[in-house]
């Protein structure tokens, strides 16, 4: 019997992406909707550095191309916003004033760079990136720029660093290592970062933090708690990221961090399924919520939400674990794939 | 009479010019008392309604506009006898239902911060404005100096009696002195407006516990009437092994000692355990004493804690992190003093009852956090017996008659938390002051102030649609270095009169109310192109509800089943827009306000 089914997916990254793909090749003839907010078919996120190195055009950006979707009758909408959700009525108003209703739903909506009240002060003098419109709009910036102070509070900032010296800029990294995200830097740990990027000719500030900053003509005058007093061109800040949850926030839907989901990736709503970076999830393991970081993890949540979402009942396990290398030390983890 | 009506009384009579009597009656002021109009007010300005001292929101608002702050802080004043005390505390009921706020239209004025931009520009030689009647020779003992206490007071004065306030404390203000902390309500300006109350001939006799130095009995002898608005000055326990250690304390106690100027030991990490205006008072006085890592816990998640969104902001801007999802299980020590607690991990449940989520423990999740001191904070309650032991009470609060402040002692009435239950100022306040009136009638045999819908006919708006697009002004607050100095500075810095005009700018004024004269109207639905969303309706009908009043219009599409095309006031932003196009001159508006008058004047 054809299914009346019409799923709903917000959210263009590859949660979304391998859920699209479970559900259509489960249920040919439901009508599966892909929204996202941004007007780049689906992309690695982890070759922006390279887009704005300009090594990468937009075609080797992007994971694969619109007539994939058409093949599969997936329909894809981008550059829709989604700004509500109204679970109870079964609907999602989006930015445009358009109302759209669903059957099933997947919330695969990812996370955003968060500004942490520790530099809160200072917010508006602090650039963000993380997705492909944030490429577009600073890549004029990066590459005209001589100078950049970056807040290394995440694993992206350690990409994001080496981008900019590999394009000749002069680099100041001010470390956080108690707000490092997702996990604690140990002491050996910011050592050995310390280390990695001083000797490739980045500045590494450690202990400090920040005490003002300026916008003069000249650029960001900023001084330090320690006393370095310097101008940069732009502040990055990499401080971890936070889930975008904000459409739903009041809407019924359970919400901490993220969109709250059991062990199966259920919302409290039968038909509303969540996972990838804006997924928050108990895990008995370590006695504690979790949210899900990096592709591989968005990816095999993605399927597994799909396969329940057709009434599979499976429950979601960590990924197998390996090494992740990075500026000198390693971790064992489950969740951010190694690409370089 | 209601709006509905006078109109088509007016329009019974057309003049030469085609004129009809409501548009020429320009300056025309009814006032009434039909529940059509009280709930055209009810409905049509949220905010209003949703004050729980109905306070004329968009006109101090309108007044701020029109730089007539000290106008704007005698409206409020009508209301609420703390102004400036409220513009910087009050809980905001008001803004969560504000029309702006609605999902398509934007962010909800800062009604608050304007009540406190009122205050603040205000000119320092204002006058004050008391409508007294005269001296009734009857005296009435007020039990309690906390904002119910004061807003009785303050009303009995007005009403001519002669009163006596008793408050165990030696200062007055309850827990706004001894609760709130300076650096969100500094006292000079908590003072001053106790002052304007006290100035009516209230005899304040601070250090006085009834129950203790003086009994209810004594002062049932003593005064016509006693009004007890002792609040909830009991906190709730957590019930977990370990609270009896040092170094965990009450909220309130540990308010209270800070705000008497003490500076209870808190060591480097607070664990704060509560989600109200205590707890978060409690974490961010704690930083202030030093601690350098302040966690809040929760059982539920942020968006179930009682308490709006700047405050959240405010907390986490000083660096303070929440701990949702936790329940505590047992605080751990040492020698007698506090090392660490152990939490399990909570998930939500559905509850059907607001706000629909309970928080239950998962098993086997439990894991212990360290702690240098723990705060617990999860609310307090009143106390009846340590007034009397003869006043009734269901469970901890003093039982009245049902919506009415007498209590089961002749003489004997309540207000306040200590008959609520642990509210907010705003419902204290206004609890305090309706307390009053029903002293009053008791005392004097009949009502004096009656509730009227004031009506009148008003030319369009005067706000550019323009305004309607201004964002929320956001209110400049210390950098986090200069909040953490000692002196407990004033973490909000107020409206400078150009952000108070801005911020004004925005309210769409909702006490305008527009009507289609139906009469006149020929269906050119002109009025329905030009409108900012679907706030003109096809309507078939309009159902009166049991109290009396209009409910919303049901609306059709068939044009052979319209009665008229009638404006959802409800949705009207009062953009005047229809009113501009209108080929016919039918469309009205009427300034609806709520007002209390005098019965005998
Ligand atoms: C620069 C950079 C480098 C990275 N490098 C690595 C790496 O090396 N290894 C690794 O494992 N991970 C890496 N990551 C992280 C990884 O990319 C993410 O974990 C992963 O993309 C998460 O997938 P997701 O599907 O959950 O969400 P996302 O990929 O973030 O996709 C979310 C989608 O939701 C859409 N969306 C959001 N809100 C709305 C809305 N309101 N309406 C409509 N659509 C909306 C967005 O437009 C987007 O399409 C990197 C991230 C960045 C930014
Ligand atoms: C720390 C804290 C922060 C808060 N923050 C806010 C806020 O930001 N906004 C908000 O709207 N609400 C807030 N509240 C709640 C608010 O303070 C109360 O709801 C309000 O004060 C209740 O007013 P009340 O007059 O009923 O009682 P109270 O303010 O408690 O006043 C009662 C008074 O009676 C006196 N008293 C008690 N027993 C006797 C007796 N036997 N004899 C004589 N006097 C007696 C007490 O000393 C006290 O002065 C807060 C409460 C606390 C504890
Ligand atoms: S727009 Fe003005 S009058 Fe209308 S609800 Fe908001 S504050 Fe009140
Ligand atoms: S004034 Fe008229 S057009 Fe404007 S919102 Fe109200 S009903 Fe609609």
């Amino acid at each position: 019997m054809p299914s009346n089914d019409h799923y709903v997916i917000i959210g263009n990254g590859p949660a979304g992406n391998h859920a699209a793909d479970v559900l259509r090749k489960n249920d040919p003839d439901a009508r599966i909707t892909l929204l996202s907010n941004e007007s780049m078919l689906f992309y690695y996120k982890h070759k922006l550095p390279a887009l704005i190195k300009g090594t990468i055009g937009d075609t080797e950006l992007s994971v694969k191309g619109a007539r994939d979707y058409k093949e599969k009758n997936i329909r894809l909408r981008l550059g829709q916003e989604v700004e509500r959700i109204d679970p109870r009525e079964n609907r999602i108003y989006l930015k445009h004033m358009e109302i759209m209703s669903y059957t099933k739903l997947l919330i695969a909506s990812g996370a955003s760079p968060r500004v942490l009240p520790l530099v809160s002060n200072f917010a508006k003098h602090l650039k963000l990136f993380s997705s492909f419109t944030d490429a577009l709009n600073q890549i004029g910036d990066i590459r005209n720029g001589r100078r950049y102070l970056v807040l290394g509070g995440d694993l992206v900032s350690f990409k994001f660093v080496r981008m900019l010296k590999s394009m000749g800029k002069e680099v100041d990294c001010l470390l956080y290592p108690d707000a490092f995200w997702p996990f604690t830097l140990t002491k050996d740990m910011a050592e050995a970062v310390n280390k990695s990027l001083t000797k490739d000719g980045i500045r590494v500030l450690s202990n400090d933090g920040l005490k003002s900053m300026n916008q003069t003509c000249e650029g960001i005058d900023v001084v330090t708690d320690n006393g370095y007093t310097a101008t940069f061109d732009s502040v990055y800040a990499f401080l971890g990221m936070v889930p975008n949850i904000s459409f739903a926030l009041g809407s019924g839907i359970d919400t901490d961090r993220g969109i709250l989901v059991n062990d199966h990736l259920k919302t409290n709503f039968n038909n509303v399924y969540a996972a990838g970076d804006c997924a928050q999830i108990y895990n008995p393991d370590i006695k504690s919520y979790w949210l899900s970081v990096g592709w591989k993890n968005a990816a095999v949540q993605g399927a597994v939400a799909a396969e329940n979402l057709l009434g599979a009942g499976y429950v979601i396990t960590p990924s197998p674990k390996s090494i992740l290398s990075v500026e000198g030390f390693t971790v064992d983890t489950s969740w951010w794939e190694n690409f370089d | 009479m209601n709006v509905t009506e006078r109109y088509k009384k007016n329009l019974m009579v057309s003049n030469e010019d085609g004129m009809t009597k409501a548009m020429e009656s320009v300056k025309t002021i009814v006032y009434s008392t039909d529940p059509r109009d009280m709930g055209l007010v009810r409905k049509s300005i949220p905010c209003q309604n949703a004050c729980p001292a109905k306070t004329n929101i968009p006109g101090y608002i309108r007044c701020i506009h029109e730089g007539r702050y000290g106008r704007s802080y005698e409206l409020n004043r009508m209301a609420n006898i703390l102004p400036g005390v409220l513009g910087r505390i009050c809980s905001k009921p008001c803004e969560l239902f504000c029309r702006h706020g609605e999902s398509d239209l934007g962010k909800s004025v800062s009604i608050c911060s304007l009540k406190r931009s009122a205050a603040d520009l205000k000119s320092p030689l204002h006058r004050i404005m008391e409508g007294l009647y005269s001296p009734s020779g009857k005296t009435v003992a007020v039990v309690g100096a906390g904002p119910a206490g004061l807003g009785a007071a303050h009303e009995l004065s007005v009403l001519g009696h002669r009163v006596v306030l008793f408050e165990a404390f030696d200062k007055p203000g309850g827990m706004l002195m001894y609760g709130i902390p300076e650096f969100r309500l500094p006292r000079d300006v908590l003072m001053l407006e106790v002052e304007n109350i006290l100035r009516l001939g209230v005899v304040l006799k601070t250090g006085v516990r009834v129950g203790r130095d003086i009994s209810l009995d004594e002062l049932l002898s003593e005064f016509e009437a006693v009004v007890i608005t002792t609040g909830c000055p009991v906190p709730n326990r957590l019930n977990v092994p370990g609270e009896d250690l040092e170094n965990v304390y009450p909220g309130l106690e540990f308010m209270e000692r800070v705000n008497r100027g003490e500076k209870p030991y808190v060591g480097k990490t607070v664990m704060v355990i509560g989600d109200g205006f205590t707890a978060m008072d409690c974490a961010r006085s704690a930083l202030r004493l030093g601690a350098t890592e302040v966690k809040i816990n929760i059982r539920k998640t942020e968006e179930y804690m009682p308490i709006d969104d700047l405050e959240k902001h405010e907390v986490k801007f000083e660096k303070i992190r929440f701990y949702s999802l936790v329940d505590t299980q047992r605080i751990l020590g040492e020698n007698g003093r506090v090392t660490g607690i152990e939490f399990l991990r909570t998930k939500l449940e559905y509850s059907p009852s607001p706000p629909y989520r309970t928080a239950s423990v998962m098993p086997d999740s439990e894991f212990i956090v360290p702690a240098d001191s723990v705060i617990v904070a999860i609310g307090q309650r009143p106390e009846p017996s340590g007034v009397s032991a003869s006043i009734e009470a269901d469970g901890s609060r003093i039982r009245t008659v049902k919506d009415r402040f007498s209590t089961n002692i002749k003489g004997v009435f309540a207000a306040g938390d200590c008959m609520s239950g642990a509210s907010n100022v705003i419902s204290a306040i206004s609890r305090g002051r309706n307390c009053a009136l029903d002293v009053d009638e008791y005392l004097t045999g009949r009502k004096r102030k009656i509730q009227v819908v004031r009506l009148e006919s008003v030319p369009s708006t005067d706000r550019d649609r323009s305004y309607d697009f201004i964002p929320r002004t956001p209110m400049d607050t210390l950098d986090f270095d200069q909040r953490v100095k000692p002196g407990n500075p004033e973490v909000e810095k107020g409206y400078t009169a150009e952000q108070a005009a801005d911020e004004s700018k925005r309210c769409y004024l909702c006490s305008l109310v527009y009507t289609i004269d139906t009469s006149r109207c020929i269906y050119c639905s002109a009025c329905i192109d030009v409108a900012p969303r679907d706030c003109i309706k096809m309507a078939e009908d309009v159902p009166v509800m049991e109290d009396g009043s209009l409910s919303a219009v049901t609306e059709t599409k068939k044009w052979n089943r319209v009665a008229a095309i009638a404006i959802d006031n409800e949705r009207c932003i009062r953009c005047g827009k229809c009113y501009e196009v209108c080929p016919m001159n039918c469309i009205h508006v009427t300034k609806t306000e709520l007002i209390e008058l005098n019965i005998e004047d």
